[in-house]
């Protein structure tokens, strides 16, 4: 009987089941479509702005416009050469920073991770006034040349980064064991600096790339830092172009989304999809 | 003067003592281990002759070199850890040549000892793979093969053995005990694993709350265990309370059952002292020659078959007694609450502790 009852139900039960399992995916397929649509659409109008930079014929002239326009590349190198700079910056204080946070000062842990989170906290517009507050008179006169206020940029870009390159190089030493493979490169002879080149920064690496993309991401097109510290980088470029053309900052977006997705199709790449590689199976 | 001399050697936690007092002088090529149950100070002891924690107090001294305050990066000590802690972005060339290559050695001399460490080691077919790409085992031999490439002068062992699984476990120890002989290396062993200890060493150091315990060869340490805790650390005992009767004579009562005991500070005992006695389970034996010294009445409480191992619950008296005999398909095991007689040497009846 009990046998019976139970079939019976399991009977009735499997169809409502199969009719629930279907309104879940009919509904998941929806918020995935207007997801995309709602991604897309402005990608695809913007496209399609930028293309229409010759009267009734679409086609490429914003884009050449924007690649002959001679201050285009200076600011685009220019922005480049300070992500770089900044990138390297930033992983030379956070990796060792990290890394002994790790190894030796495990209860910093919090404080450090307070201290990478507070570019989130203060406004681009307060820190940026605040610098030029602070270094504009001696004894810190960085602001006196172009040089000097590119040289104190790099080094604001390097702390903008600090969320997401500490975030990164954190997850990227918490998936190694650390202490371990410290300990063995110290009983082979390496010393501090060896052990960091070596073995860990090639243990990171997937974690130093998302750090270093997310960090130049972040550079490329920074507007209001770079335009109160008056320096012609890409940001300042695009505020221009944005007030005096039309077709051309649509086409400077594509192509600023271009290398956005450049970045993280490397990070895909690097990773295999898989995120941070260990060893020690 | 000793190869490698811990000399008063103590480590200090905030208010706790890893390590106490620790004193040891370890022979050139000899196998020594640390045996301990978690927590007792053996690897801390072992971190302190790597260079990784300075002692408190003490004095670690190598090849008459004092090494105490010396950098772990500078003592030519290698080590081999539970975690196996290979390189992950390295092969196992890579992996083995990194102390050399950190010791800017030529690269023909690097390339003939990595050769030369990979024969020793059986893994000639795997030199170009990546560590994720080997087993357990593997992994450790490689790591094995990486502390000795450095030629070092003491090779130390953190329970090297204790991630992998039963049958290699066993196996690989035997590899580390031929290749440490064959190169005549000195090594210092921790785990917490008795039979490891016991089937490897040349001697054991028992630890227990960061103290020493005993020191002796395997064979001293299970068969002439010093005090309580080694002797229910080390194997298998049973233990129960009695009286001394006749101190001169070695006689003591347990439940009113008379024991002789071949202690040989026992005489100095008095009458009607309380101690505790200690019978390995494979000493009793069932009374076929009635002149041994201890020949007690028995009722068989139990009977466990475990292989290789038959292992028979009695109790005589009021106390319950674990023997252990060996199996054989002919083996005329008692019924169970069926009265019988046991025996065991005098040298068999251990005197450990006062009750």
């Amino acid at each position: 009987m009990t046998l019976s009852s139970n079939s019976a139900s399991s009977v009735v039960k499997a169809p409502e089941k199969k009719s629930s399992l279907k309104a879940n995916q009919f509904w998941a397929r929806v918020i995935f479509s207007i997801s995309v649509l709602y991604f897309l659409i402005p990608l695809v109008a913007t496209f399609y702005w930028s293309l229409r930079g010759k009267k009734d014929v679409l086609g490429f002239e914003a884009y050449k416009k924007l690649f002959a326009d001679t201050n285009f590349l200076p600011a685009f190198s220019e922005s480049i050469v300070n992500a770089i700079a900044a990138i390297f910056l930033s992983l030379l204080i956070i990796v060792p920073t990290a890394y002994w946070v790790t190894l030796r000062l495990p209860k910093l842990r919090p404080v450090v991770e307070f201290i990478t989170l507070l570019p989130f906290v203060i406004p681009a517009i307060v820190l940026v006034f605040g610098l030029i507050r602070l270094y504009s008179r001696p004894p810190l006169l960085w602001t006196a040349t172009y040089d000097s206020s590119r040289v104190l940029l790099v080094c604001v870009y390097a702390a903008l980064s600090f969320p997401y390159m500490f975030r990164s190089v954190d997850n990227g030493l918490r998936a190694i064991d650390v202490r371990a493979l410290t300990e063995a490169a110290q009983s082979l002879g390496a010393n501090w600096v060896t052990i960091l080149l070596r073995v860990i920064f090639p243990n990171l690496r997937t974690a130093l790339l998302s750090g270093a993309l997310l960090t130049f991401a972040i550079v490329i097109g920074e507007l209001t830092i770079a335009l109160y510290m008056a320096q012609h980088t890409l940001g300042p470029y695009m505020a221009d172009l944005t007030r005096s053309k039309v077709y051309e900052p649509s086409a400077m977006a594509i192509v600023s989304f271009a290398i956005t997705w450049a970045a993280m199709g490397i990070i895909q790449l690097v990773t295999g999809g898989q995120g941070q590689t260990t060893g020690g199976h | 003067m000793a190869y490698l001399t811990l000399s008063d050697v103590s480590k200090q936690f905030s208010d706790t003592f890893a390590v106490k007092d620790f004193n040891l002088d370890i022979e050139k090529g000899e196998f020594v281990s640390f045996l301990g149950p978690s927590g007792c100070g053996k690897t801390t002891t072992l971190r302190m002759v790597a260079g990784f924690e300075i002692p408190t107090t003490g004095q670690i001294t190598l090849d008459g070199r004092d090494i105490t305050n010396v950098p772990p990066n500078q003592r030519n000590v290698g080590m081999i850890f539970q975690s196996y802690a290979l390189f992950p972005n390295m092969t196992v060339s890579q992996n083995i040549g990194f102390g050399l290559r950190v010791r800017k050695e030529g690269k023909s001399e690097i390339n003939d000892r990595v050769q030369e460490m990979i024969s020793l080691i059986n893994l000639e077919q795997h030199a170009h793979k990546y560590p994720y790409q080997l087993s357990g085992g593997q992994q450790q031999r490689v790591s094995l093969a990486r502390a000795l490439a450095i030629r070092p002068e003491v090779l130390l062992l953190d329970e090297p053995l204790s991630a992998l699984d039963a049958k290699i476990r066993v196996s690989l120890r035997a590899e580390i005990r031929a290749i440490q002989k064959r190169l005549g290396i000195t090594a210092i062993f921790v785990t917490h694993d008795q039979e490891e200890a016991l089937s490897i060493s040349d001697r054991i150091v028992v630890m227990n709350a960061g103290e020493m315990e005993q020191v002796g060869t395997p064979f001293e340490i299970y068969n002439f265990p010093k005090t309580q805790f080694v002797a229910n650390f080390v194997g298998s005992l049973n233990n129960a309370d009695a009286e001394v009767v006749d101190p001169a004579n070695g006689i003591l009562a347990m439940d009113g059952v008379h024991f002789k005991t071949a202690e040989e500070d026992f005489a100095n005992r008095r009458k009607g002292d309380k101690v505790k006695i200690s019978i390995r389970p494979e000493r009793f034996s069932f009374a076929a020659e009635p002149m041994k010294d201890n020949v007690v009445d028995c009722i068989i409480e139990n009977i466990t078959f475990l292989g290789s191992v038959v292992r028979i619950q009695i109790s005589i008296g009021n106390t319950k007694f674990h023997m252990d005999t060996f199996n054989n398909p002919f083996l005329e095991l008692p019924a169970i609450g069926a009265k019988d007689q046991v025996m065991c040497s005098k040298e068999a009846v251990l005197v450990l502790e006062t009750a």
